[in-house]
């Protein structure tokens, strides 16, 4: 195909870096079209709620920020995306010593990229000099990033010929459902998730959308006492052998 | 929600965004995370997400606001992405799920 990306190169680690975003981005795709069409429904004005492409790029906070925007006060909705991105603080301390050497402008500029997909590529590359790293995570990044951009964009014009009888109103919804499934490595994750979500169902009276975030924190601590015990078990265990 | 208001909430969440990914790589680099802190961040994506999904099928409206079709839809997506590992087959069963027990209400 002409227009496959990973053949329109000759140079290897360009068309690497291709080669191995392309499949990561394909299971991105229905997400994004969600995305487009929550931004046609957002109860902000269709530019702004298209802007977070630019500016975002962070597909879990862009959909919370354009659904939460009918319901949720400024502060809900700030905070809300603000801790939905605290997991980048993990990958941002994973990938932090293959910065040090890195020039000044990449370390500022290079971080805006970092959505899941590229630390999955770029933490497994420890092979690659850091000219070369550099080169393939911003070849990666920005594929990502204009392909994002654009799907996202295809899903507004879909979206808006969709009829409302669709209901795609509750995609979003089942969206974050199916990505806390994905997301479950291991037996605290789904106390996390179970406590998150029970938590947020008894405090939906919280005023100004509150809910979302007791929850969460509920959540972070039930999980993190889960893991605590978990770990002491498996020292014990390690202990008495 | 006023332009105003829509377009300072997007950019409060893309400084934060940006402070979150990129905060230990130009300000911080090479000190690594508390072992604490570590632990507690990887339940941070689980938590958050999931009383997201129930805050939104609530819709503002407290528990009045969730509807029967929502929890069946949302509970065969659950269940197909254990099952599959595979987010396309679960947002598309849960869709189904939606419509179908939507015309049988």
């Amino acid at each position: 195909m002409a227009t496959d990306p990973a053949r329109a190169t000759n140079d290897p680690l360009t068309s690497d870096a291709f080669r191995r975003a392309i499949p990561l981005f394909i299971p991105a795709i229905p997400f994004a079209l969600v995305l487009g069409v929550a931004i046609t429904e957002s109860a902000m004005p269709t530019g702004v709620a298209w802007s977070t492409n630019i500016v975002v790029f962070a597909g879990a906070a862009q959909l919370a920020t354009v659904s939460l925007a009918a319901t949720a006060t400024w502060f809900t909705l700030v905070a809300t995306a603000a801790v939905i991105n605290l997991r980048h603080v993990m990958y941002s301390a994973a990938l932090s010593p293959r910065f040090t050497d890195q020039p000044r402008w990449f370390r500022w500029v290079g971080p805006f990229f970092l959505i899941d997909q590229l630390f999955a590529l770029s933490s497994v590359r420890d092979e690659l000099s850091s000219r070369d790293w550099r080169r393939f995570y911003l070849t990666a990044g920005i594929f990502f990033f204009v392909s994002w951009t654009l799907t996202v964009t295809l899903g507004m014009l879909v979206g808006s010929t969709i009829p409302t009888a669709w209901r795609l109103d509750v995609a979003p919804a089942i969206m974050f459902a199916g990505l806390v499934v994905l997301g479950l490595t291991n037996r605290p994750g789904v106390v996390a998730a179970v406590t998150g979500a029970g938590v947020c169902f008894l405090a939906l009276d919280v005023p100004n959308n509150g809910g979302i975030l007791v929850g969460a924190i509920s959540g972070v601590a039930a999980g993190y006492l889960a893991d605590l015990a978990q770990s002491r078990r498996a020292t014990d265990a390690a202990g008495a052998s | 929600m006023s332009t105003a208001a829509a377009l300072s909430a997007v950019l409060a969440v893309a400084l934060i965004t940006y402070g979150s990914r990129a905060g230990l790589i130009v300000f911080l680099a090479d000190r690594p995370l508390p072992v604490s802190a570590t632990r507690a961040l990887r339940y941070v994506g689980p938590a958050v997400l999931s009383a997201l999904t129930v805050n939104l099928i609530a819709g503002g409206k407290g528990a009045s606001g969730v509807e029967g079709a929502e929890v069946a839809a949302i509970a065969v997506c659950i269940v197909v992405a254990w099952a599959t590992r595979n987010l396309i087959a679960a947002l598309g069963a849960g869709m189904v799920t939606l419509w179908v027990v939507l015309a049988l209400l």
